[in-house]
């Protein structure tokens, strides 16, 4: 029931966006994400539009990934879709009907608006949960913020909690569809109903999936005890972090895309 | 040889936030030595401390008071855990909540890692480790994509990069089926002699304790009993009072003497050969013809449910988790699934009750003169209160206050009007061995072979026409399977029929009338237990391993059929005690 989730999957396919540096791609996240925010005129949503493409090509990610990534958000997509543009009562009025009014304005923002949150879903996915595993992610994010240890932030339990957590989505995954298939073969509905009655019929879900979740983790924590893990302190890595001359060359290009971008903002945006 | 475990008067209780009422005395003074490079079991009914004796050697429990000493190093306070910790790895039952990593190697590295092994070491260990479990292949994989007895290994292999000295298996093989669990053992036993690696072995697994060199028998914090195999199992009455049982092979041979008249030695039951040699001889000494216990055999009934050329793909028809299945189930009886791990046993039951409803072919459930198909909407509710379906290890989907509330969930959803609810819930109860005063208790305060009556309860609480139960017994003790199977016969005799998944062949010939076999997504087989498992080349062409003691009883009577050319070889009967008379019968004919 849950399987079509690939939000936050790992996709292996080998290519040059895989092998780069974590650390690289996480800057090249935070700079994309700051872009995507930035541009506004048709001209640059194109060109982002056809770089996001250029980056999916690059990651050789199948279609149908792409595709199973983005369906999950279409609700959330059109919620803010029509929010936008029903809600908005600036600029030139182009339709009408009972309290309802759109104009043109509206519909900017809406395109623009959904246009944003599918870019910002794709480039997640293209430059960090797709091509880059969950350990590596956190591993990158304990590298990035270790000047924060000087003030007591602790860096690497924050980047073990998240790696765990990340690694536990698909069994919690897998267990919650078991619970929902045993109580669905006792009479429980999810799928009819009213809302409220949907919404209460899940706690038959929640209720075993903490209840387990607790005892795993007491059973992790365990097993983690007894593989000696100690905190950061002395830990080696199997897979240290380097940064090579084909990272440097990677980030070099699509910082010059995202530069590009904003500039064609400037140029043919307003 | 040298002691290299050595646990003196260990007293171990957990506290609880409620005060002494509610502490729980996990470990009773208990003493026993292990010697370096030995390969022993601890076995043990369900809370008796094994566990918590475990935990205490490798340190991730304390002692309240007695000493640990292990490899030379005295387990004090958290300071010296580590040295112990280091050279002790622990293998845990449940293979998910040990994975640290996310992908296979990764996960194999976390215990150098934690060790501070520098590279190009550490890289070197993990690529060892790896290699010698046989999962090299597969070091970029994700670890959640593992089947159950490749994650069991990979715990193995994340244990070996840390260059343990000894190893404790914590249950480990409880959750794996009859191959991945062979594959498990013949690698731990492997270690054990390439690396002279000292083994521990928790288990409920008696066949698995006969192999190791030393047993201990723990009971409330206690060793009991200790001694090889030989020495424990030589005296049935004490394994039995101790909540334990006699394997396969060691059960017919007691059998034997028993029809004889006699009793089993150490010396008869000492290793594989022996244990023939001694069945063979006491098939020649038998005087009295022993009597048969045939009560379980019944008539078919009416066809009751069919499956019509089922497949099923989850993933659009690229493969097929099952292929036109065709299986007739029949009123009163009990019909066995069987099959490998992942060859279509939970897609096929999931099919029954139409939690899954048919892509191709059809589910048709013959009750009261009508036909229900769960190809239509319409009867899914209504299949559901006639088909009841227990997954795998029910005791996750409680979620109510009280487990009367619990037991009663399917009842109000399937909204059954004029029904007197709390009487359906106390027979339910009262059917699945749940005590009345329960009840009112929350399903979380019971202990896991409750909450699994409590949850087998809530199924049968709609009264079902037939019971789909999967792996009703994985993860009891011995007592606890043995209970759970005269609930599933009692429920038989008040005319529920019975499907069952399951793993041991020794149950599914011994209590299912028929079984049915998958093999990658296909029947490989269906009939009568003495047909399928008629002998080793058959069962294994429908990728079944035989039941043990079908395995043990045909070598015996190889061996006679030497000495005795004209005797009779009777089709094997699935209970030591037909199966010893059925073979002294033959002799004595001769």
């Amino acid at each position: 029931m849950l399987n079509d989730i690939s939000l936050g999957r790992y996709v292996e396919t080998g290519s040059v966006l895989h092998k780069t540096d974590p650390r690289i791609k996480v800057i090249l996240y935070i700079v994309y994400l700051v872009t995507i925010f930035v541009v506004n005129s048709p001209a640059a949503l194109i060109a982002l539009a056809l770089l996001t493409l250029v980056q999916l090509v690059t990651a050789k990610i199948p279609v149908k990934v792409t595709l199973s990534t983005l369906k999950p958000i279409i609700p959330l997509t059109l919620f803010i879709f029509l929010l936008n543009l029903f809600t908005l009562k600036q600029g030139q009025m182009i339709w009408q009907w009972r309290f309802l009014t759109v104009t043109d304005y509206g519909v900017q923002r809406a395109v623009l608006m959904s246009l944003r949150i599918l870019f910002l879903i794709l480039c997640t996915s293209v430059l960090l949960t797709l091509t880059t595993t969950p350990l590596k992610i956190s591993d990158a994010l304990e590298s990035l913020m270790a000047p924060l240890k000087v003030i007591h932030v602790p860096v690497h339990e924050m980047s073990m909690m998240m790696s765990i957590a990340l690694r536990f989505i698909p069994t919690l995954i897998e267990e919650t569809d078991k619970i929902m298939k045993a109580q669905v073969s006792r009479g429980a509905d999810y799928d009819t109903g009213t809302f409220i009655n949907r919404v209460k019929g899940y706690i038959t879900v929640l209720i075993p999936l903490f209840v387990s979740s607790f005892k795993r983790a007491e059973d992790l924590a365990v097993a983690m005890d007894a593989r000696c893990y100690r905190g950061g302190e002395g830990r080696t890595k199997l897979n240290p972090l380097k940064i090579s001359g084909r990272d440097i060359a990677v980030l070099i290009v699509f910082l010059a895309g995202a530069g590009m971008l904003i500039a064609v903002e400037f140029l043919y945006g307003k | 040889m040298a002691v290299g475990i050595s646990v003196r008067n260990v007293d171990f209780t957990y506290k609880t936030d409620e005060g002494e009422s509610t502490s729980i005395k996990a470990l009773d003074g208990i003493s026993l030595e292990v010697e370096t490079g030995s390969y022993c079991a601890v076995l043990g009914p369900n809370g008796s401390g094994k566990s918590t004796l475990a935990k205490v050697i490798d340190v991730l429990e304390l002692p309240d008071s007695g000493t640990v000493v292990v490899l030379g190093h005295e387990a004090r306070d958290d300071s010296t855990c580590y040295n112990i910790r280091q050279k002790c790895a622990y293998v845990f039952q449940n293979p998910d909540n040990q994975i640290v990593g996310t992908i296979v190697e990764e996960d194999v590295a976390f215990g150098p890692e934690n060790l501070g092994v520098p590279l190009p070491e550490l890289r070197q260990r993990v690529d060892e480790a790896l290699k010698y479990v046989g999962l090299y292949e597969l070091r970029g994989r994700q670890a959640a994509s593992l089947s159950g007895g490749q994650k069991q290994k990979l715990a193995i292999a994340g244990a070996l990069a840390m260059h343990p000295e000894v190893l404790i298996l914590d249950e480990s093989t409880a959750m794996l089926d009859p191959i991945s669990r062979d594959e498990f053992l013949d690698l731990v036993e492997q270690l054990q002699k390439d690396k002279g690696i000292t083994v521990i072995t928790i288990t409920h697994d008696m066949n698995e304790a006969a192999r190791c060199e030393k047993i201990f028998v723990v009971e409330h914090g206690k060793v009991t009993m200790s001694g090889t195999p030989a020495q424990i199992f030589a005296d049935p009455d004490k394994v039995i009072k101790a909540g334990l049982e006699l394997p396969p092979d060691i059960s017919l041979v007691n059998e034997m003497a028993k029809a004889t008249g006699s009793k089993i030695t150490r010396d008869d039951i000492k290793d594989k050969k022996s244990r023939i040699e001694a069945a063979v001889r006491f098939a020649k000494n038998a005087k009295e013809v022993p009597a048969m216990d045939l009560s379980g055999h019944r008539e078919k009934g009416e066809k009751i449910l069919e499956v019509k050329d089922l497949s099923f793909s989850y993933d659009d028809g690229k493969s097929f988790a099952i292929e036109h299945i065709n299986l007739d189930v029949y009123e009163g009886e009990i019909l066995a699934i069987v099959g490998k791990s992942g060859c279509g046993k939970t897609t096929l039951i999931s099919h029954l009750n139409g939690i899954i409803r048919p892509q191709s072919g059809d589910v048709r459930v013959i009750s009261d003169n009508e036909i229900l198909t769960t190809k239509k909407k319409k009867d899914i509710t209504r299949i559901r209160q006639k088909v009841g379906l227990v997954f795998q290890y029910p005791e996750y989907q409680l979620f109510e206050e009280t487990v009367e509330k619990d037991i009663a969930y399917g009842l109000i959803k399937m909204n059954t009007p004029g029904v007197n609810r709390e009487g359906r819930v106390k027979a339910a109860a009262l059917l699945s061995g749940l005590p009345e005063e329960l009840l009112t208790r929350s399903p979380f305060e019971l202990s896991g072979g409750q909450k699994r009556r409590a949850a087998l309860a809530g199924v049968l609480v709609m009264k079902p026409k037939i019971l789909v139960l999967d792996e009703p017994a994985a993860g009891l003790d011995p007592v606890g399977r043995r209970e759970m199977f005269d609930t599933i016969l009692a429920l038989r005799e008040t005319g529920t029929t019975i499907v069952l998944v399951s793993h041991n062949m020794d149950e599914a010939a011994r209590y299912a009338d028929r079984i049915y076999c998958i093999k990658d997504g296909r029947e490989a087989a269906c009939g009568a237990p003495s047909e399928l498992f008629e002998n080793e080349g058959k069962a294994k062409s429908y990728g079944l391993s035989l039941p043990l003691l079908y395995k043990f009883s045909s070598k015996v009577k190889q061996t006679l059929a030497k000495d005795y050319p004209g005797i009779d070889v009777m089709p094997p009967y699935p209970d030591a005690r037909n199966e010893a008379a059925s073979i002294i019968r033959s002799v004595m004919k001769c």
